[in-house]
């Protein structure tokens, strides 16, 4: 559905400075890859994720696809549809961004105050030529069909700046799908809002999303937000995507130290790997010997971190020797979070966080076992 | 003793806490200060004003009413005055309107020349702009003219004719514009516009649509400044509407003050005439400006100004920008230039180049005022600027941010020395400080005064405007942080309105250097300024002198407004 | 908020009051020197010959200082500057601005007592409205026994005088075909090349009396002036006149004054005024001394030197003084402006004027 290939974007580093000496302007500025060689696919149907810190690049990506931004090199289509084309010695293709026929929700919603919610829900159609131009009519009765989808209806006469946050990013989201667009991007739209409201409205956008079946690219920093509503996510780090998958491929197995770190919190435990047999792995660390699978191909001897979740591992107070990976510590600070506990659990050097369920809490001080199942440590190279 | 001491004691706490009851808090100390510094500075040139439009030795009158509209020309007079004011401010805001847009909102090239292209036509004295463009463009003599005369036949453009007082005004005009129109598009979230774009709409559309009606509230108070600058301006209507009888309201105020007694009372009448249409437009500005908070385009919702691409249209644009570029600029800057070189002027050929003189220039640097009045002008021009913005900028807030009563009555009267005539605010000021305790008579801070009273208008449309702008929310996040009022005012709101802020600062400065009809009644011996060295010359028919005074002018402003951009990038202000 | 509202109410009450002082002078009420204390000339004014000079130089030196009020060009006065300066050790502090502001800045600090200048020289207009105002001097002395009789006035004596008449460019105006007399202003042969100035309506009033006293019918001379207003395009000030006509803007300057015009020629301009068209028409422009001067030996004593070597110094710039007409003129027919009757008619024949060039445009 959405094609993009090697795209690229530069940006003027620091601004040309006049060389005082002979007046002459210095040649060239530096340049800043804000997108390096960035390529993926979005399926038909697909909500597709582009997460990472602010910076990463995401949100140029796809200001690049919105065609708000013209890309240095690269290949952007939708469908058949070429938007944006640059290959040496090819002709470049670039449409418009007022001819892509996309629909977009901009992080500050950027819902026109000068405009009730009917007309800026009724612009993307009263500003199509002359000759697809709907009646008015039918502007009107798509206008309020979307409106009506949005909860938004009884709105319609209010000035657009008299709505509340959340009212405002549905309303950006009407304005955005009225035309139908083959393709919807959401550059941050949950961002400005408070913590219930982007739960609430998380859930009503997959949903949207679903039912209309619109192919959407999202931009977020918030790996909460990708994970619950993605159908693939793109990680992406100073210009370049670093992992690609589905959310619980990414989520279980970081293939970096820097997936690891971003998506969710992670206890790291670097040690080097001693012996392998097919998938199953032994770990040294200072701490204690660790066994766990992975697909990776390692030789005795590499340095690796393993990464294991925090709701991924065990607490008891009696030892349990049976079962593999188990280590002593201790515990050495809890914070009840309402639906689970976290415990910061000392071993060695380590310090562990481990979320337990909120019926155990146990006090600080107290000797405890950790337990960390083989199935859930992910092992992570090292750079 | 025992029991009378804690009494005593407790007495001493209370006595502070309940006078401290009736003690102004700082805020109320400033917001005060400001709203009694502008009543005064309003009140007193009306006072005078109005006591001499309605009052004569007997008692009240209407006469200068009768003999200032009663007059046969009265007719076609008002109907000149609004046809070339409205179409001064069309112009200059067609103008400086696009020129802010591209500017700030598109890749254009060349925009170190925009910075020039936008700000020299201001900086040229009005005078010299004027007859600069009697000599590039009257049909007998215009350098224009005789260019095109093989394609268009001789005298082909006229610029003594309403169209030509039109075509210098606006252009002289369009600078002001176009530091209003900077201000207000910077701060103006693009998202909106791409919003727009993305939605389907051509540029023109987004334009239109989106950008125009977000940007009302600087569109308004740039007509509104406009019309009122234009039907108060004088040089052009006296250079080249005279010549063909083209008659306009000021031309009229000055027959009737030229006469001895001065006739006030029409004077009066005829400003009098002009306050009220001013008034109506800043009730209208008002009216604009309230029906939205929703203006308010500056949220605290982080944005990243991008410019727009104009991919195959950026050639075009280059080219029109160096041919305005050419035209506002360089041509009459060429022309004083060229001026400036000779004993008289003569039209350009051979000869002339061989006679060019630096004459003017050592003639110039000979005079033992130039100096004085160059430093007099830079500390009246600095000192004014920075008083009047920094004034208009808590004037503005309480206008447009606070709940007290009367706070429109403030911004009405922060407007009203925009219409006093400036021989009237000067006889107003000498009338108070010859009376007055004191003793400012004479030296340098009338002047300031007078100065500050003039530009008040400019600076309060500039601060007010970027106020309107800026959203409530961030106002009150920084009082919720536990920031008071002075501390939000300066740490959250004046780097806000900084942009605008600056941008009024920098015109006041600018038209400081050329303000004339006031000074010329409170300058006094010693405490000469720029404008009255140029009055001097003109006067004396030194017009070579005077284009190189113009020349020197320019430069040095060029310099001084170069320094306060460069400053201001510094502090984050150009954005792009 | 209460209290906010409270103190801005105060603020503009404050601000009215304080404007409200006192009432400013309604136009015509402002005479009469106020408070400043009168100065005392009368030591020196019966003194003549060397021992007034040396009692005057005596005490001027002591009051070091002497402060002038003029709308005498920049130029003009540099020169006067210098050359008293040299003569006397007294320091010339000058302002100058235009005549109607000279004016209204000597009424204004003299209603309100305060003594800023001590010798005037402007137009004649304006010293004399001062003459009727009483805030000036009468002055005696051996100099006005050089100074003819239309230069005497109540209060002030000419210094100079700024004479009327057409220049125009040689470059448009061949040999031959210049102006030799007023009427020929109104020859169609100038039609849209003749300029006249917005504000001589002294000198419109000059020439229509001039005619009506040859002999000329009311409506003889109503016909030229319109014939002349029809020819005319405006213009506003004499410097840009004479600017405009030296470039060729203008072929034919109505009524610029000559020095202006000497002074353009003079750098080697393309313009002349001779054979000067007569009757040369003169206004007198000259000096008072001021009741209030805090210097007042030094007015004096510049008052004298002004109509004395100081009449030398107007000479070589192209001035017309008032002690040597004839060597300015020759035997140039010359009439002098009815000063008096220009102050006391002067909106009458001011609004005259304005219409007369008003409605040129209908004629044409």
């Amino acid at each position: 559905m959405l094609h993009i290939d090697n795209l690229v974007k530069t940006f003027d580093g620091e601004r040309r400075k006049r060389a005082r000496s002979n007046g002459k302007e210095e040649a060239a500025a530096t340049k800043i890859f804000a997108v390096n060689d960035v390529s993926f696919e979005v399926g038909e149907g697909e909500l597709f994720t582009l997460l990472g810190p602010s910076g990463c690049g995401k949100t140029t990506t796809l200001r690049a696809i919105a065609g708000l931004e013209k890309p240095d090199a690269g290949h952007i289509a939708v469908g058949e549809r070429v938007l944006f084309s640059s290959k040496p010695g090819e002709k470049t293709v670039n449409v418009p961004a007022n001819s892509r026929g996309l629909g977009m929700v901009f992080q500050s919603y950027a819902i026109w105050p000068h405009m009730t919610v009917f007309n800026n829900v009724a612009f993307p159609l009263q500003v199509m030529k002359r000759g697809e131009r709907p009646a008015k009519r039918e502007i009107s009765e798509r206008v309020m069909r979307v409106l009506e989808t949005m909860e938004l209806g009884s709105y319609a006469n209010r000035q657009a700046t008299k709505l509340s946050g959340g009212q405002q990013q549905r309303l950006a989201l009407a304005r955005a799908i009225v035309i139908e667009p083959t393709l919807l991007l959401l550059d941050e739209p949950l961002s400005n809002l408070d913590a219930k409201l982007r739960e609430s409205l998380r859930y009503e956008l997959k949903r949207l999303q679903r039912e209309l079946g619109i192919t959407s690219v999202y931009v977020t920093h918030d790996q909460i937000e990708a994970l619950a509503l993605s159908t693939k996510i793109a990680v992406m780090s100073d210009g370049n995507v670093v992992q690609l998958g589905r959310p619980r491929e990414i989520y279980q197995n970081p293939n970096n130290k820097f997936v690891a770190e971003f998506i969710g919190t992670s206890n790291f435990i670097s040690g080097v790997v001693s012996a392998h047999r097919g998938e199953q792995y032994t770990v040294e660390t200072n701490d204690g010997r660790l066994l766990l699978d992975s697909a990776a191909d390692m030789p005795g001897g590499t340095e690796v971190v393993v990464s294991v979740r925090p709701e991924s591992m065990e607490l008891y107070e009696e030892s349990r020797p049976d079962l593999p990976n188990e280590w002593r510590g201790s515990v050495l600070t809890r914070a009840f979070l309402g639906d689970s506990v976290d415990h910061v659990i000392g071993v060695g050097k380590h310090e562990l966080r481990v979320r337990c369920n909120p019926s155990i809490s146990i006090a600080p001080g107290s000797d405890v076992y950790v337990r960390m199942p083989p199935e859930n440590l992910s092992l992570v190279p090292v750079n | 003793m025992t029991t009378a001491s804690p009494a005593l004691g407790q007495e001493t706490v209370a006595e502070p806490a309940r006078w401290r009851r009736w003690l102004p808090t700082p805020k109320m100390l400033i917001l005060g200060m400001v709203g009694l510094a502008i009543g005064y500075l309003a009140l007193v040139p009306l006072y005078y004003l109005l006591w001499g439009t309605f009052f004569d030795g007997n008692g009240v009158t209407f006469g200068g009413f009768e003999r200032a509209y009663g007059h046969s020309q009265i007719l076609p007079l008002i109907g000149n005055s609004l046809w070339f004011a409205i179409g001064a401010a069309v112009l200059s805001l067609v103008v400086g309107t696009s020129l802010a847009y591209l500017n700030v909102r598109t890749d254009v090239p060349f925009k170190a020349l925009f910075f020039a292209a936008s700000i020299v036509p201001l900086i040229i004295p009005g005078i010299l702009y004027t007859i600069s463009w009697i000599f590039l463009a009257s049909p007998d003599i215009g350098l224009i003219n005789r260019l095109i005369e093989p394609v268009f036949g001789s005298g082909a453009i006229d610029i003594f004719t309403i169209w030509g007082m039109v075509w210098v005004e606006g252009l002289h005009l369009s600078p002001i514009v176009f530091l209003l129109m900077v201000a207000a598009f910077r701060s103006m979230d693009p998202s909106l516009e791409e919003s727009a774009l993305m939605s389907g709409a051509t540029r023109w559309q987004v334009f239109r649509k989106v950008t125009v009606p977000l940007t009302r509230p600087a569109i308004v108070a740039s007509i509104l400044i406009m019309v009122v600058r234009s039907l108060e301006s004088f040089e052009v209507p006296a250079l080249l509407g005279l010549q063909n009888g083209i008659y306009v309201f000021t031309s009229r105020i000055y027959f009737v003050l030229r006469s001895y007694p001065p006739d006030f009372g029409a004077a009066g009448a005829l400003a009098v005439g002009l306050l009220v249409l001013a008034l109506i437009g800043v009730a209208m500005a008002n009216i604009v400006g309230k029906s939205g908070k929703n203006f308010q385009t500056v949220t605290g919702k982080g944005f990243r100004p991008r410019p727009m691409e104009l991919g195959k249209w950026r050639p075009v644009m280059g080219v029109a920008i160096v041919l305005y570029f050419i035209l506002t600029v360089i041509a009459p800057l060429v022309v004083l230039l060229y001026t400036s070189l000779l004993k008289f002027y003569t039209a350009p050929s051979w000869d002339v180049f061989k006679t060019m003189t630096l004459d003017n220039y050592r003639e110039l640097a000979g005079m033992s005022k130039a100096m004085t009045a160059l430093q007099n002008s830079l500390a009246l021009g600095l000192g004014s600027a920075t008083l009047v913005m920094a004034f208009m900028a808590i004037a503005a807030w309480i206008v447009v941010r606070s709940r007290i009563r009367g706070r429109h009555l403030l911004d009405q009267l922060a407007f009203v020395p925009l219409v006093i005539p400036g021989l009237v605010l000067g006889l107003a000021l000498s009338f108070v400080y010859l009376r007055s305790p004191i003793p400012i008579y004479g030296t340098l801070f009338i002047l300031l005064i007078a100065y500050v009273t003039r530009y008040m208008p400019y600076g309060m449309r500039y601060a007010v405007i970027s106020m309107h702008q800026i959203s409530n929310e961030l106002e009150e996040s920084a009082q919720v942080s536990g920031a008071s009022w002075w501390q939000t005012f300066r740490r959250v709101l004046l780097p806000l309105l900084a942009p605008g802020l600056l941008a009024g600062w920098v015109y006041i400065l600018v038209v400081s250097f050329r303000e004339l009809s006031s000074s010329i009644l409170l300058y006094s011996p010693g405490n000469e300024v720029l404008s009255i060295l140029i009055f001097e010359q003109f006067e004396d028919g030194e017009f070579t002198v005077l284009s190189a005074l113009g020349v020197v002018m320019v430069l040095t402003l060029i310099l001084l407004v170069s320094i306060a951009y460069k400053l201001g990038a510094k502090v984050g202000l150009n954005r792009n | 908020m209460n209290r906010l509202k409270l103190s801005l109410a105060v603020a503009c009450t404050a601000a009215l009051v304080a404007a409200c002082g006192g009432g400013p002078p309604t136009s015509g009420n402002s005479g009469g020197a106020g408070g400043a204390d009168k100065a005392d000339y009368s030591q020196w004014l019966d003194l003549t010959g060397e021992q007034r000079e040396e009692a005057l130089v005596k005490a001027a030196e002591e009051e070091g200082q002497l402060s002038l009020y003029t709308s005498l060009s920049s130029k003009i006065i540099d020169e006067l500057i210098d050359s008293f300066e040299e003569t006397y050790d007294v320091t010339l502090e000058v302002y100058r601005a235009s005549g109607e502001a000279v004016l209204q800045r000597v009424l204004q600090e003299n209603a309100a007592g305060y003594g800023g200048a001590d010798v005037v020289e402007t137009n004649a207009g304006e010293m004399q409205a001062l003459g009727n105002e009483g805030v000036l001097q009468p002055y005696q002395g051996e100099a006005l026994d050089n100074v003819p009789d239309d230069g005497k006035f109540e209060g002030w004596t000419a210094t100079r005088f700024n004479v009327f008449a057409p220049s125009w460019n040689t470059k448009a105006i061949g040999k031959g075909e210049q102006p030799k007399t007023w009427e020929d202003l109104a020859d169609p042969k100038y039609k849209g090349k003749l300029a006249l100035e917005v504000g001589d309506f002294d000198w419109y009033m000059a020439l229509h009396d001039y005619w009506l006293a040859e002999g000329k019918s009311q409506d003889e001379v109503d016909k030229l002036f319109t014939t002349m207003a029809a020819n005319g395009k405006k213009v506003k000030g004499h410097s840009v006149m004479a600017e405009l006509t030296s470039s060729g803007q203008f072929g034919v300057a109505a009524s610029n004054y000559t020095y202006i015009v000497e002074e353009l020629k003079a750098k080697g301009a393309p313009v002349e005024l001779e054979p000067l068209v007569a009757p040369a028409i003169v206004r007198p422009n000259g000096l008072g001394l001021m009741k209030t001067a805090q210097h007042p030996a030094a007015a004096l004593l510049f008052k004298d030197w002004m109509l004395g070597d100081g009449q030398k110094v107007l000479a070589e710039l192209n001035m017309t003084p008032s002690t040597d007409l004839e060597g300015a003129l020759g035997d140039t027919e010359r009439i002098a402006l009815d000063v008096e009757k220009v102050v006391k008619e002067n909106e009458k024949w001011s609004k005259a004027y304005e219409e007369l060039l008003a409605g040129s445009d209908e004629v044409k």
